[in-house]
C-alpha cells in the first residue's frame, strides 16, 4: 500500500480560542484591579499629595502625580470602575432597546418598519457629542446620563442588525410552520424569531463594549463626560495633555495605555467569538 | 511505470479519512474505478456515500484535514501526488468539473462570457479575440439562444437551466480529457433534464471525452451511461454495465435502492428500513449488513471482497457474500382506492383564486396563480404536479393562509379564512397543516422535537400535561423514538426530521394536510420510508390531503385525483390513473414523456416541448403553452383556454379531440 | 440613467431624515443647559443688556416663530449669524470645512489602500503567522483611543525627536500661503508655493497618521472577512478547480467580489470617523470644522450648533448614498 497523502489540516478554532482566552483574561485582570484597587495602592483616587504636583514617577508615587497633585497609579486603578461600569451598562441597555426596536420593525414590516427605521436614521446621522449633551440635559447629570448616552449612541446599530436578521428569519420555513400551527404573533416572535435572531448581537456586543469605552473616554477628554476630579481614563488624559508638549509623559501616557489594553480585551474577545461563529457557519 | 496506453482515469484503492479536531470521517474506503475515453460512467448512491469526494479527489481538491492512501491515476500520473504546477495544468485541462449548483458556482461579479474566455485563454491558448469567437460557438453548442447577447450576461440574470448550460460550456471550454458532472440535473425540470444529460453523452461520443456522471437519481441517468458504479458508505458495492446493474442488480443495496424509486408506471415503492451509517474508520464488515435482509454471520465478521458476479461478464463486479441472481420483484401497483366521491363532505374548497406577488417598488406584480379552483373531500388525496415556478408552493401557501388571494376565496371546513381574525383565525389555522420541503429548516433550531410537535396543541390551548400525552401518542404512531423528543433539529437526520414534521402536522387532528414536496430533499431510500409514512397518514377517512410534487412518479403512488399546473393555471384535472394513463393536455403528455423511468415508463405516444420555460409566456394572450406546444396554431395564440370536460378528466386545450390524430405524425415522436 | 433616477429618488428620501435632524437639533439646543447670551456678555451684564442681546438674535420671539424664521433662512441658504463671533455661519463654514476635508480625505484614502492590500493578503494567507500578526495589529489599532494616539505621536515626533512641527496651526505663516479653498496642501499646490507645500505636508503627517490608524483597523477586518468568504465560496473554488492562473483568479474572481461587499461597511466606518476627526483636530489644534463645531457647542452658539449638525448629518447620508451607488456599480446583482 502506498504512503498517505495529507492535505493541509485546517486548524479550525485554535486561534479563536487563544483570542477568547486572552481577551477574557485581560478583562478579568482590569475588572479585579478596579474592584480591589485599595489593595494595590495607599492613595485614594482623589486624594491630593500636599508635597507636590507633577512629581515624576518615584518611590512614593509609582507613576508620579498629576497637575492637581493626585497619585496617577491610584487613579488609574480606580478609573476602571467608572469606565467598565458605564460602558458595559450602556451597551446592555443599547442591546435590549435596539433588539426590541429591530424585532418589531423587522417582523411587522410595512409602515411601522418605515417609521422606526427613519427614526433610527435620524439618530445615526446625529453626531455623538451633540447626542451626549442633549441626553445629559434631558436626564440630568451623573453616571446614569452617561449610560444613557452610550445606549442612545449604540442602540440604532442593534436595531438595524436585528431587523436585518429578523427579516430573513421571518421568511424561514419554521416561522411559516409556526404561524400555520396557529401560534399568536407574540408567541412566534418570542419563541421562534427572537432566539434565532440574536447570533450577530452576541458577536458584536463585546466589540461594541470596547468602542463604547472609547466613546466615553473621548467625551470625557473633551470635558463632556466624566469630569476631574472623578477618576476616569479619558479625563486623566485630558488633564495630562498639556504636559505632553513639555515632554512629561506620565500623566497622559499610562491612562491611555490602560484604556487601550482594556479595549483590546473586548476586541480580542469579540474577534474570537466572531471567528467561532463563522467556523460554525462553514 | 506507465503502461503503454493507460486508462484515462483509474482510481486504485483510494481511501480518504478526514480528520478534524473532534471529528473523524472515513469518506472513502478502498475505492477503485476507472473511466475510459469516450465512455460515460455513472456514479450513484445516496448523499454521504462519497460521490462528491471521488470528484474532488480527481481534481486534487480534497478538503483540509484529508488523509488519502491509494492512487488517482490520470493518464498514468497520480493526481494525489502532483506538484502545484502539474496540478494546475491537470485541473481544467485534464479533468474539469461541472458543479452541482451552477448558479452558485458561477462568479456573480463577472460576466459569463468572461468566465468562459478565462478558461479558453488559459487552457486552449487562444487570444482574447479568438476566445470571444470561440465562446460564442460554445454557447450555441450547448443550446443557449442568442449566444452573443448572453456572453455579456451576469449569472443572476440566467435561469437555472441556462446556468447549467453555461456551466457545461465552462467545463468543456477547458477541453478536458475527463468531464465530471456532479448532480448536473438536480433542481432542473424533467423536460430539461433529458436534454442536459444528452449533452454529456454527446461529449463522449463526438469529442471522445471520458464522462463521470454523478447522481442520486438512478432513473434519469440510466439510459445515458455505459457503466455504473454504486457507492455505499464510502465503498463500491457494485459496478458494471448500466443495463445489467440497473436492470437486474445483484447487490442487496442496489436492489433496495431501485425498489425505493417511485415510477410513473405506478409500481409500488418498497422501503428499506434504516439509514446509511457515517463511518469513522474503514469498515471491517459489510456496511450494509444492519439493513440487509440476507445478512449472515459472515457479513458482520468480515468485509466482503470485490468479486465477479457469478456467471456474468468480467466487468460486472460486486462486494457481497450472497449475491442475488433472481429477477428484481416489484409489488403490484397499489390499488387506487377511489374511495372519495364528490358527494362526500368537502374539507377544502378553492374558488377561482388569483394570487399576485406585488413587486416592492413601483406598480405591477407577478401573478403566480391565475384562477385556480379545486375541491378536496374528506378521505381524498389530491395530487398537484407541475414544473418549478408554476405556482405549486404558492398554492400551498394559499391553502394555509400565508398569502391571501387577490380574487376568489379559500374555504376550510366551510369557513373562509379571510373572514376571521385573532383567536378564531388561529383556531381555523390549526385545521390545515403543512409538511414542508426542507424538514430541518421547518423546525425552529432552538426548540426541542417535543416542543415542535406540541406547537398546534399550544394554539388549541391544551394544558401542558395533555400536550405531553398527545405528543407521545403521535410520536408512537409515527415510530419516533421517545428518546428523540428531547433533541433539537440539528441532531436529526433528514428522514427523522421529516417524521417529526409529519407528527407536528398530525398532532392537532387537522381536516386538511398539505405536503409541499415532502421528500425532494431526502435520499432515495429515506424518501421511500417517508412516502410509506405519508401513505399511511393520508388513508385516514376523516381527513383530506393535498400532495404537491414536481415528481410525477411520487404523486402517482397515492393520489386519488391530480391537477396539473402550468404558469399558475390548472391545465388538466382528473382521476390519477386516467391522467397518467391517457393524458389529454399536450403539456401533461410532455411531462410524462420526459419523466425518467427504470420500469416501463409512460407507454403512450410521446411529445417534447420545443423551448425552455419562459416566464413571459404567462402574460401572453391565448394558450400559455402556445410558445412551446408542438400542436399550437394561430387560434391557440389568441384564444384563452378554459378547462373543458373530456371523458372524466378536464383539460384546458381546444385541440384535445384532434391530438390522437396529430400524434400519428411521426415527427413528434421521440 | 437608472443610476440618476436612483440617486434622485434617494435624495428625495433624505429630505424627511434631514428635516427630522433639523427639528430635533433646533429643539435640543434649546433644552441644553446653559445660555448663549450669558457666555458672550460675561457675569457683569445687567438684565437689560441681556434682554437687548436676546432681541438682537431673535431669541425673545416665540419658539415657533424662531423655528419658522430659521427654516425660512435655510430654504434661502442662510444659516444664520453666530452669536459668539457675529459673523455669518455660512462664511465660517466655508473657511473651516476645507482643512477638515483635506484631513479626512487623505486619511480615508490611505486607510482604504492599506486595508485592501493588507486585508486581501491576510485572507490569502489565512491562519498562518503573517495573518495572525496582521489581525492582531488591526485589533490593537481598533482599540486605540485616537486622541491619546495623537498625544503619543506628538510626544515622540515633536517633543522627543523634534522631527515634526509643533501641534498648532496647519502651515507656517511665514510661507505666505494665499488661501483659495482652505485646504492648505491643495492651495500650496495650486499657487505653486513650494515652502508652503512642505510646511503643510509636515503639519499634515501626524494628524493623518493618527486618523488613518484608527480608521484602517475596522476596514481591514471587513476586507479580510469579505475576501475570506470569497476564497471559500463556490465560484472561487470552481474557478480554481478549472485550473485558472493565479493572476486571473486574483483579478477576475477575488478582488471585485471582495470589494462588492465593502461599500456599506466603509460608509459605517466613515460615520464613526466623524467623531474621531473632532478629537484629532482638538489634539492637533487643527482649527477645522470639528473644532469650530465643538466650540459652538460648548458656548451654546445656537446657529453654529444647528448648522454643524446639519452639515454632519448631510455628509453622513451622502456618504451612505455614495456607498449604495458604489455597491451597485461593483455588484451586478444589486438592483437600483
Ligand atoms: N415571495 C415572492 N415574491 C415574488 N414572486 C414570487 C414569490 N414567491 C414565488 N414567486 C414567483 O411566483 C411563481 C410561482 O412560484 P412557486 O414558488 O409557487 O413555484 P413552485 O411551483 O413551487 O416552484 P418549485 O418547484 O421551484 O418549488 C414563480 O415565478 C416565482 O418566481
Ligand atoms: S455482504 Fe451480507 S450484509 Fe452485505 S449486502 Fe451482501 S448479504 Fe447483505
Ligand atoms: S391550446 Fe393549442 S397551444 Fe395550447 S396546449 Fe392546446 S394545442 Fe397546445
Ligand atoms: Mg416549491
Amino acid at each position: 500500500m502506498s504512503e498517505t497523502v495529507v492535505v493541509g489540516a485546517a486548524r479550525v478554532g485554535r486561534f479563536a480560542t487563544v483570542l477568547i482566552v486572552t481577551g477574557s483574561a485581560i478583562l478579568a485582570v482590569v475588572a479585579l484591579a478596579a474592584i480591589f484597587a485599595p489593595l494595590f495602592t495607599g492613595w485614594g483616587p482623589t486624594e491630593i499629595d500636599p508635597l507636590g504636583t507633577l512629581v515624576p514617577p518615584g518611590p512614593g508615587h509609582p507613576l508620579g502625580t498629576d497637575a492637581n497633585g493626585m497619585d496617577v497609579w491610584s487613579r488609574l486603578l480606580y478609573a476602571g470602575r467608572l469606565d467598565l461600569g458605564i460602558a458595559v451598562a450602556g451597551v446592555a441597555v443599547a442591546v435590549v432597546a435596539g433588539t426590541a426596536l429591530g424585532l418589531v420593525a423587522g417582523y411587522l414590516g410595512g409602515w411601522v418598519d418605515d417609521v422606526l427605521m427613519r427614526v433610527v436614521d435620524i439618530f445615526q446621522a446625529f453626531p455623538t457629542f451633540i447626542l451626549a449633551l442633549a441626553v445629559a440635559a434631558l436626564v440630568g447629570n451623573g453616571t446614569g446620563n452617561l449610560i444613557a448616552v452610550i445606549a442612545a449612541v449604540n442602540a440604532p446599530a442593534y436595531a438595524r442588525l436585528v431587523r436585518a436578521e429578523v427579516r430573513t428569519v421571518r421568511e424561514s420555513a419554521f416561522v411559516a410552520a409556526s404561524v400555520t400551527s396557529g401560534a399568536s404573533t407574540s408567541g412566534v416572535l418570542w419563541r421562534h424569531v427572537l432566539p434565532n435572531s440574536l447570533t450577530p448581537v452576541r458577536v458584536i456586543a463585546p466589540l461594541n463594549a470596547g468602542w463604547a469605552m472609547l466613546t466615553l473616554a473621548g467625551l470625557s477628554f473633551l470635558g463632556l463626560g466624566v469630569t476631574v476630579p472623578a477618576a476616569e481614563w479619558g479625563a486623566m488624559i485630558s488633564l495630562g495633555s498639556p504636559d505632553v508638549v513639555a515632554g512629561r509623559w506620565w500623566t497622559s501616557v499610562p491612562p491611555g495605555l490602560v484604556l487601550l489594553i482594556c479595549v483590546l480585551g473586548f476586541s480580542l474577545l469579540g474577534e474570537g467569538l466572531q471567528e467561532r461563529a463563522e467556523a460554525k457557519r462553514r | 511505470m506507465s503502461p503503454v496506453d493507460p486508462d484515462l482515469l483509474s482510481i486504485e484503492h483510494l481511501s480518504v479519512v478526514i480528520r478534524r479536531p473532534g471529528r473523524e470521517v472515513a469518506a472513502l474506503s478502498d475505492v477503485s474505478l476507472r473511466v475510459g475515453r469516450g465512455e460515460v460512467v455513472g456514479l450513484v448512491g445516496e448523499s454521504g456515500g462519497g460521490k462528491s469526494m471521488v470528484a474532488r479527489s480527481i481534481v486534487g481538491l480534497l478538503p483540509g484535514g484529508s488523509h488519502a492512501t491509494g492512487a488517482v491515476r490520470f493518464e498514468g500520473d497520480d493526481v494525489l501526488r502532483m506538484d502545484d504546477d502539474a496540478l494546475r495544468r491537470h485541473r481544467g485541462h485534464g479533468a474539469a468539473i461541472c458543479f452541482q449548483n451552477p448558479r452558485g458556482a458561477l462568479s456573480p461579479t463577472r460576466t459569463v462570457g468572461r468566465q468562459l474566455t478565462d478558461r479558453l485563454t488559459t487552457h486552449q491558448r487562444l487570444t482574447e479575440a479568438e476566445a470571444r469567437r470561440a465562446a460564442e460557438e460554445q454557447f450555441a453548442a450547448v443550446g443557449i439562444r442568442s449566444p452573443r447577447r448572453r456572453l455579456g450576461a451576469y449569472p443572476h440574470e440566467l435561469s437555472g437551466g441556462m446556468a447549467q448550460r453555461v456551466m457545461i460550456s465552462l467545463a468543456t471550454g477547458c477541453a478536458p480529457g475527463l468531464l465530471i458532472a456532479d448532480e448536473p440535473t438536480t433542481g432542473l425540470d424533467v423536460t430539461l433534464t433529458r436534454e442536459i444529460l444528452r449533452r454529456f453523452r454527446h461529449a463522449a461520443d463526438t469529442d471522445g471525452r471520458g464522462v463521470l456522471l454523478i447522481s442520486h437519481d438512478l432513473a434519469s441517468i440510466a439510459d445515458v451511461c455505459d457503466r455504473v458504479v454504486v457507492l455505499y458508505a464510502g465503498t463500491v458495492v457494485e459496478s458494471g454495465p448500466a443495463a445489467r446493474v440497473l436492470g437486474r442488480p445483484a447487490h442487496p443495496y442496489t436492489r433496495a435502492l431501485l425498489r425505493s424509486v417511485p415510477d410513473v408506471d405506478g409500481r409500488a415503492v418498497v422501503a428499506t428500513p434504516g439509514a446509511m451509517p457515517l463511518l469513522k474508520a474503514a469498515p471491517h464488515d459489510c456496511p450494509f449488513a444492519p439493513r440487509c435482509a440476507h445478512a449472515t454471520a459472515e457479513c458482520t465478521a468480515e468485509r466482503p471482497p470485490v468479486s465477479r458476479v457469478p456467471g456474468a461478464a468480467d466487468d460486472w463486479t460486486l462486494a457481497c457474500f450472497h449475491p442475488r441472481t433472481d429477477e428484481l420483484a416489484f409489488a403490484e401497483p397499489a390499488e387506487t382506492p377511489g374511495r372519495a366521491t364528490a358527494a362526500e363532505r368537502a374539507v377544502l374548497e378553492v374558488d377561482d383564486a388569483h394570487v399576485v406577488y406585488r413587486s416592492r417598488f413601483g406598480k405591477g406584480g407577478h401573478a403566480a396563480l391565475r384562477g385556480v379552483s379545486l375541491r378536496v373531500a374528506a378521505g381524498e388525496t389530491l395530487g398537484v404536479v407541475g414544473e418549478s415556478g408554476c405556482g405549486k408552493s404558492t398554492l400551498a401557501k394559499l391553502l394555509l393562509g400565508l398569502v391571501s388571494p387577490a380574487r376568489g376565496d379559500v374555504r376550510v371546513a366551510g369557513s373562509r379564512m379571510s373572514d376571521l381574525r385573532g383567536g378564531e383565525l388561529r383556531r381555523l389555522r390549526t385545521r390545515v397543516q403543512m409538511v414542508f420541503q426542507d424538514p430541518i429548516g421547518s423546525l425552529s433550531p432552538r426548540r426541542t422535537v417535543a416542543d415542535a410537535i406540541a406547537e398546534p396543541l399550544r394554539a388549541l390551548g391544551l394544558p401542558a400535561a395533555r400536550r405531553a400525552e398527545r405528543v407521545e401518542a403521535v410520536a408512537d404512531r409515527l415510530k419516533i423514538d421517545r428518546s428523540m423528543l428531547a433533541r433539537r433539529p440539528h441532531e436529526l437526520s433528514g428522514g427523522q426530521a421529516q417524521r417529526v414534521c409529519v407528527a407536528r402536522a398530525l398532532a392537532g387532528e387537522p381536516d386538511v394536510l398539505v405536503f409541499d414536496e415532502p421528500t425532494s430533499a431526502l435520499d432515495v431510500t429515506v424518501q421511500a420510508q417517508i412516502l410509506e409514512v405519508i401513505a399511511d397518514v393520508v388513508r385516514d377517512p376523516a381527513r383530506g390531503s393535498v400532495f404537491i410534487s414536481h415528481d410525477l412518479a411520487t404523486v402517482r403512488g397515492f393520489a386519488d385525483r391530480v391537477i396539473v399546473l402550468y404558469l399558475g393555471r390548472i391545465v388538466e384535472e382528473g382521476p390519477v390513473d386516467e391522467v397518467f394513463g391517457n393524458p389529454r393536455h399536450p403539456y401533461t403528455r410532455a411531462l410524462l414523456s420526459s419523466a425518467p423511468s427504470l420500469g416501463d415508463g409512460f407507454s403512450g405516444p410521446k411529445v417534447t416541448l420545443t423551448e425552455d420555460l419562459d416566464d413571459t409566456d404567462a402574460a401572453a394572450p391565448g394558450c400559455p403553452l402556445a410558445a412551446r406546444c408542438p400542436f399550437a396554431d394561430d387560434r391557440c395564440r389568441t384564444e384563452e383556454q378554459e378547462l373543458r370536460p373530456y371523458g372524466n378528466t378536464r383539460a384546458a386545450c381546444r385541440r384535445v379531440p384532434e391530438i390522437p390524430d396529430l400524434l400519428k405524425g411521426s415527427d413528434i415522436r421521440v | 440613467m437608472r443610476i440618476v433616477r436612483f440617486v434622485v429618488r434617494r435624495l428625495l428620501q433624505l429630505i424627511p431624515v434631514l428635516l427630522g435632524v433639523v427639528v430635533l437639533t433646533f429643539l435640543l439646543v434649546r433644552v441644553l443647559p446653559g445660555d448663549p447670551i450669558r457666555t458672550i456678555l460675561g457675569p457683569n451684564a445687567t438684565p437689560e443688556d441681556a434682554a437687548a442681546a436676546r432681541a438682537r438674535y431673535g431669541l425673545d420671539q416665540p419658539i415657533v416663530k424662531q423655528f419658522l424664521d430659521y427654516l425660512g433662512g435655510l430654504v434661502t441658504g442662510d444659516l444664520g449669524t453666530s452669536i459668539q463671533s457675529g459673523t455669518s455661519v455660512g462664511a465660517e463654514i466655508g473657511l473651516r470645512i476645507g482643512p477638515t476635508f483635506e484631513l479626512v480625505v487623505l486619511a480615508l484614502a490611505v486607510a482604504l489602500v492599506v486595508a485592501v492590500l493588507l486585508g486581501v493578503w491576510s485572507a490569502r494567507h489565512a491562519d498562518r503567522a503573517g495573518d495572525h500578526g496582521v489581525r492582531l495589529t488591526a485589533l490593537v489599532g481598533n482599540s486605540m483611543p485616537e486622541f491619546w494616539l495623537g498625544l503619543v505621536l506628538i510626544l515622540v515626533g515633536y517633543s522627543v525627536l523634534g522631527w515634526f512641527p509643533a501641534p498648532s496651526g496647519r502651515v507656517d505663516p511665514d510661507t505666505n500661503l494665499t488661501p483659495l479653498t482652505g485646504a492648505d496642501l491643495l492651495d500650496a499646490a495650486l499657487t505653486l508655493n513650494g515652502p508652503a507645500f512642505g510646511s503643510a505636508l509636515a503639519h499634515l503627517i501626524l494628524p493623518v497618521a493618527t486618523l488613518s490608524i484608527v480608521v484602517v483597523a475596522p476596514l481591514l477586518r471587513s476586507v479580510r472577512a469579505s475576501a475570506l468568504e470569497v476564497l471559500h465560496s463556490e465560484p472561487y473554488v470552481a474557478a480554481t478547480a478549472h485550473g485558472l492562473r493565479g493572476r486571473t483568479l486574483l483579478r477576475g474572481y477575488l478582488l471585485r467580489a471582495t470589494l462588492a461587499r465593502l461599500p456599506s461597511l466603509a460608509a459605517l466606518v466613515f460615520g464613526t470617523s466623524i467623531g474621531s476627526t473632532v478629537l484629532v483636530e482638538y489634539v492637533f489644534s487643527w482649527q477645522g470644522f470639528g473644532q469650530w463645531a465643538l466650540r459652538g457647542l460648548l458656548y451654546r452658539d445656537y446657529p453654529v450648533v444647528q448648522a454643524s449638525v446639519l452639515v454632519i448629518a448631510f455628509c453622513y447620508v451622502v456618504v451612505f448614498l455614495i456607498a449604495d451607488v458604489a455597491q451597485a456599480v461593483l455588484d451586478p446583482r444589486v438592483q437600483i
